[in-house]
């Protein structure tokens, strides 16, 4: 599972981030978590809200922070 | 420690309203000890991260309907309670309001002391706890 949280550096992008690696850890999953900090890349990828968070390509959310608990239920899918 | 001059992503700011997500009323303790001043930073960062909505406690206590409308139309209320006394617990059980989340910084390992000193970790400490939903 390739995971990439979009967001330029603000204490929002930096919590997502946080949050998807606490989600991870919890769950016990073999992921690969990517930060993405380039604003072209990011709106080249479609997101007109960061924090944003894309889960083997597919956008999950844009525009706010997920708890744990929320980000664990789109991880398990 | 939030200081009000973090960067903000060009992107970023306050978008609740646009994407959805939880709308949560957050209730510090706000004590003059220093987890209930954790208290109150923690719920002013939550404010900031976009995870609610930091709100007095001491307005709940009044009774004010206006709050208690904001409260029937939120989705979760957050209690951050410094100690076990558990002010802000009792203020809002006295007032017909059950929380999703009831967090005892005591509880997080910290220790009630009447000093102003605490750290930048020790407010991440607390609103790590309630990202995670360790009150719940």
């Amino acid at each position: 599972m390739k995971i990439e949280v979009l967001g330029t550096g603000c204490m929002k992008c930096k919590r997502l981030l946080k949050n998807v690696e606490t989600a991870v850890k919890e769950l016990g999953i073999e992921a690969e978590i990517k930060k993405v900090d380039d604003i072209t890349e990011i709106m080249d990828r479609g997101v007109m809200f960061t924090p944003a968070l894309a889960i083997d390509g597919e956008m999950k959310i844009s525009g706010r922070v997920a708890d744990v608990e929320e980000l664990k239920e789109i991880l398990k899918g | 420690m939030a200081t009000g001059n973090e960067l903000k992503c060009v992107t970023c700011g306050d978008t609740s309203l646009l994407t959805g997500g939880r709308k949560r009323i957050i209730f510090p303790c706000a004590g003059v000890a220093n987890v209930g001043q954790i208290s109150n930073a923690a719920a002013l960062q939550l404010t900031d991260e976009g995870y609610g909505a930091a709100t007095c406690i001491a307005l709940l206590g009044t009774g004010d309907t206006g709050l208690k409308k904001r409260i029937a139309d939120a989705d979760e209320v957050v209690i951050i309670d410094g100690c076990p006394v558990t002010c802000g617990g009792k203020i809002a059980a006295a007032q017909g309001v059950n929380p999703a989340q009831h967090i005892i910084i005591t509880e997080l390992g910290f220790e009630k002391a009447y000093t102003r000193n605490f750290t930048e970790d020790d407010v991440e400490t607390v609103v790590s706890a309630a990202w995670e939903g360790k009150g719940r």
